[in-house]
């Protein structure tokens, strides 16, 4: 009886998803197409920067008799120093070099779990191929965590680790989800709850070790081997002996006036700025989604209050504001940028969603809910939310690329911390020290990420709106 | 519409109360000190006179004051005590009892391990902090001598500064508190102490500080009020004075004097309430305000509203200009652009612009600073300022020209950002109307083509771009802060700037404030101003 309504419910083949409709509509607009894929890769760049520019070497052998003892035999100090919080002493270093470990094994278990042993399609007779596939990549990891890691974590917490994504795994593989898109779902948030307790776990065991120049261990040359990323510099490490140089092949894009690398230190702030857009996004979209939908659910009172709290915020002149609070914190760093961003720029997203809300809280299925007496938070979170999310996309599109640009102005204006590798503290330092390439570099990167960004806004814009479709 | 005009206004008073309130808090409850900033050389204050300054300079700008309610007139003598006491304890000598004994055998070892091997130490420096100066005192100190204080007891050098600056904030109304321990205390050095702090804070303070020309009368009576200072300030005791001159000094001169003011000090309940919410800086903010006096900057010690007043023309004509520029330019090309809808020149025009506006301000700032001013390779235009210094004082069509050559550049940096969207909002406004019937009526009654497109479908397609000039003028505020700070430009955005770094609230509320009214009366304008262009609105 069960399956038979099942069937009946089941949608036609050519059944599209809103998300799918949108998808295929967007793909249309070949710039902003293009456009994600440049900030994918951007993000990709961000996050494997350690492979490209690290003064750590990723394998270092060190004969009896030379250099310190601690460091003879072989090892692999480019991976234990992804998190060691001396050498990147910011989060967003540590959590990229994170997900540079996990995303990968993210993956290749999703994939296997799903393509090898599909639970669907598999005889409930034979073996759970999927299951021992995924224990098989996480008992892999394990490996690599014990052996590449050798002394970072203890083998209480790198079994911790383990332990949780073999429950991800079992949970993942019992599950009866037939649909692909059911069962992706369910990966996405598990592997987000397995990473954020692994990340937690790493971050807050504050792996510090002692600073070893491997560069002069090579150059002992007493039969050290030595393999190092391809550009040999840390976006911290001063070298007073190479200030202020034009590009050359050592140096891609020069140096700055306390010469460090410039090209390294502009790879390390993708980072920052793509970390910076998010997050601030992330927090001002929350609180925009929340009052939104209370104004425009709730009407009357709750209605006016919120709206004159909206005008109010709308009436400082954002960059004013901004400035008065961050000059006003002692030692602003990139988590307080980020903070003040997202907590002064909600209005937008509020009203936004404030109007889908009056829009919907009419329609015939919501006033459906209300009759079968769901209480108010599903009816809001379950039933009108889901619809009326869609344009809070295309304004957090837009809302990164401002986020990132107001950082951007605010480092410029000599607000921030003054040592990270962000792009408008590259810029600032260039002009102090009249360093064109500097200027040039850092203003050029902002401007990319900032264009791809509206680009890619730009096409959710038309893709979402009805009238443009093609 | 003029009631609509009306309730606007009135409504306008709720938000700005509430904005001032916003703008109060984010000051008060901001961490850095304007007063320790104001300390020229920024080492700690220890001279009499540079205390004296520093107290002033609190009374000056109400930083004396608690922030919200005022309570001071209900203070014990118990409450004055304990800050006294701490003040008094700080400055006997530490007890050698065991376990001052011990942690001094701690201290001399960190002291030799530093000085055997001075690399380890951490950041190489000797003994540091706490168990140096532990070392100084116990070195100071007698073993025989009674009067010390234990070990555990010794106050932080937090808790002094905190017991310092609480004690000097209470001012008057701790004289009756202070008089009672001088009288009654039973330890000496604690008598002695208050004697001094009533010397500093029996002083009143002086009337209509922030006015620069006081009436005559206030006049006399702030005189009047320095004179008695002055006496007071005379009735203090050197640090070794003896115990007998410190009961000669309190006979003398403090028990005379207290007789003849005391009712200076009894607080009727009338007296009380007004003291606890008037006597506040919040009270004491609101009240300049209404007065539409921001006070003085503790920078330059000027009105803070006649610094805004010189600069805000400034600001001004920058944002004008470039508003103009960007409508003279975006609305033909949006018109054009809808002609020309969906041709390839259409989507060339759209991703230049487009690009333009991804391009940050500050970034091409100061490329075009680099290229036509500095001089790699041109120095076609100055580098900064709004006039040339030798334009001053010339005819005002040599200041003009002056400033228009000042203000090329700036005013392109501002405009070519807002070309993008203004433009596309003005191309949707015409494709929204030109398919409309009441234009092909117009075409089909013979019409010119011109007149069509300027008389009908212009006047109708401009609306929504009109609703952009209220939102954009905040955008040209705060965006002129950056292109302000690049170019030199002495306006609104770039005193706030320089403010912020000098910890001169007055002057970032002041800022703050007017930025925030320009807003307010920019989205008014920009929703009359829909009315009067489109007769079909009407806002009853």
């Amino acid at each position: 009886m069960t399956s038979q309504q099942d069937d009946n419910q089941t949608a036609a083949d050519d059944y599209q998803t809103y998300g799918e409709i949108v998808w295929g509509q967007f793909k249309k607009y070949r710039i902003s197409y293009w456009s994600l894929y440049g900030v994918a890769a951007l993000f990709v760049l961000a996050m494997v920067s350690p492979v490209l520019a690290m003064n750590i070497p990723f394998y270092l052998y060190v004969p009896e008799g030379v250099g310190p003892e601690t460091l003879q035999g072989t090892s692999y100090p480019w991976f234990v120093a992804l998190f060691d919080q001396n050498f990147f002493d910011s989060g967003v270093d540590i959590f990229f070099n994170f997900l540079l470990f996990f995303l990968p094994f993210a993956f290749l278990t999703w994939f296997v779990t799903n393509k090898v042993g599909n639970p669907a399609e598999a005889d409930p007779s034979d073996p759970p191929i999927g299951f021992f596939a995924g224990v098989g990549i996480l008992l892999a990891a394990f490996f690599v965590v014990v052996v590449l890691l050798n002394g970072l974590l203890s083998k209480e917490v790198a079994l911790a680790l383990v332990g949780i994504g073999i429950t991800a795994v079992v949970v993942r593989a019992a599950t009866e989800k037939t649909d692909e898109r059911g069962r992706r779902r369910l990966f996405i948030a598990l592997a987000t709850v397995v990473g954020t307790i692994g990340f937690a776990i790493i971050y807050y065991h504050g792996f510090r070790q002692p600073f070893v120049d491997y560069q002069a261990l090579v150059e002992l040359d007493d039969g050290v081997r030595a393999i190092f990323p391809p550009i040999e510099y840390s976006y911290r490490d001063v070298n007073l002996l190479a200030t202020s140089e034009p590009p050359s092949w050592q140096h891609w894009l020069g140096t700055d006036a306390i010469g460090r690398d410039v090209f390294t230190r502009i790879l390390y702030g993708t980072r920052i700025s793509l970390t910076i857009g998010v997050v601030a996004v992330g927090i001002y979209a929350t609180i925009g989604i929340i009052l939104g939908s209370l104004a425009g659910y709730f009407g009357g009172r709750v209605d006016a209050l919120i709206l004159r709290l909206i005008e109010i915020m709308m009436c400082f002149p954002v960059i004013f504001l901004l400035l008065t609070i961050a000059g006003f914190i002692e030692e602003a760093s990139v988590f307080h940028i980020m903070l003040i961003i997202g907590l002064t720029g909600w209005t937008g997203i509020a009203r936004l969603v404030r109007g889908e809300f009056l829009r919907l809280r009419n329609q015939d299925f919501v006033q459906a809910a209300v009759a079968l007496g769901f209480n108010e938070m599903r009816i809001i979170f379950r039933h009108v939310m889901p619809n009326a999310i869609q344009p809070v996309y295309v304004a957090a599109t837009f809302g990164i690329a401002g986020a990132i640009l107001i950082e951007a102005t605010l480092a410029f204006l000599g607000v921030g911390p003054p040592d990270i590798p962000s792009w408008g503290q590259i810029l600032t330092a260039g002009r102090s020290t009249q360093n064109m390439t500097m200027i040039l570099a850092s203003g050029f990167a902002i401007f990319l990420v900032i264009s791809l960004l509206n680009l890619i806004g730009e096409g959710l814009r038309d893709a979402t709106d009805p009238k443009l479709r093609k | 519409m003029i009631s609509y005009i009306i309730k606007r206004i009135l409504l306008m008073i709720p938000t700005f109360v509430v904005i001032s309130m916003i703008i109060f808090v984010v000051l008060n409850l901001a961490p850095g000190d304007p007063s320790a900033r104001a300390a020229a050389d920024g080492t700690e204050t220890v001279s009499q006179d540079a205390q004296e300054a520093y107290r002033l300079f609190q009374q000056q700008f109400n930083l004396d004051k608690p922030i919200l309610f005022n309570t001071r007139f209900s203070l014990s003598t118990e409450d004055v005590e304990e800050k006294v006491l701490i003040l008094a304890n700080f400055q006997r000598p530490i007890c050698l009892d065991e376990e001052a004994l011990e942690a001094l055998e701690e201290a001399e070892e960190i002291a030799e391990e530093a000085e055997l091997a001075p690399d380890m130490a951490p950041d190489g420096e000797g003994p540091v902090g706490e168990e140096a100066e532990l070392l100084e005192l116990a070195a100071e100190a007698d073993p025989e001598e009674e009067d010390c204080t234990p070990l555990a007891e010794r106050p932080s050098s937090g808790e002094i500064i905190n017991a310092q600056e609480t004690l000097t904030n209470w001012g008057n109304y701790t004289v009756p508190q202070l008089l009672t321990l001088a009288k009654e205390h039973e330890r000496a050095d604690v008598r002695h102490l208050a004697v001094n702090q009533l010397s500093t804070n029996a002083r009143r303070p002086m009337l209509a500080l922030s006015d620069p020309d006081p009436p005559p009368e206030i006049r006399e009576q702030n005189r009047e009020i320095a004179r008695e200072n002055s006496t007071l300030r005379r009735w203090q005791l050197p640090m070794d004075a003896e115990e007998e001159a410190v009961e000669e000094m309190l006979r003398e001169n403090w028990l005379p004097w207290y007789e003849e003011h005391a009712q200076r000090f009894e607080f009727s309940t009338a007296d009380k309430v007004g003291i606890f919410f008037l006597d506040t800086r919040f009270a004491k903010y609101w009240e300049n305000l209404l007065k539409l006096d921001f006070g003085l900057s503790t920078n330059d010690r000027r009105p803070v509203m006649d610094t805004i007043l010189d600069r805000l023309p400034y600001t001004m004509t920058l944002g004008f200009l470039a508003i103009l520029l960007a409508y003279l330019i975006a609305v033909p090309l949006g018109i054009w652009s809808a002609y020309n809808q969906n041709t390839k020149r259409d989507q060339f025009v759209t991703v230049i612009l487009f690009m333009l506006y991804s391009l940050p301000s500050f970034f091409t700032a100061v490329l075009l600073l680099e290229f036509f001013a500095v001089g790699r390779p041109f120095t076609w235009f100055p580098t900064g300022g709004f006039i040339g210094e030798e334009a001053r004082g010339m005819p005002l069509l040599t200041q003009m020209v002056s400033a228009s050559w000042h203000l090329i550049l700036p005013v392109i940096c501002l405009t070519y950002g807002s070309l993008a969207a203004l433009s596309r909002y003005a191309r949707t406004g015409i494709l929204d109307v030109i398919r409309a019937d009441y234009i092909r009526t117009a075409r089909a009654k013979g019409l010119s083509e011109s007149m069509v497109i300027l008389k009908h479908a212009v006047r109708n397609g401009m609306i929504p771009i009109l609703t952009l000039m209220g939102s954009i003028l905040p955008f040209l505020v705060s965006g002129s802060l950056v292109i302000e700070y690049i170019f030199n430009i002495p306006g609104i955005g770039l005193y706030l700037y320089q403010s912020i770094f000098m910890y001169d609230y007055n002057a970032i509320m002041g800022c703050l404030l007017i930025s925030t009214v320009m807003t307010l009366v920019g989205l008014l304008l920009s929703d009359i101003s829909y009315a009067i262009v489109d007769p079909r609105i009407t806002f009853d």
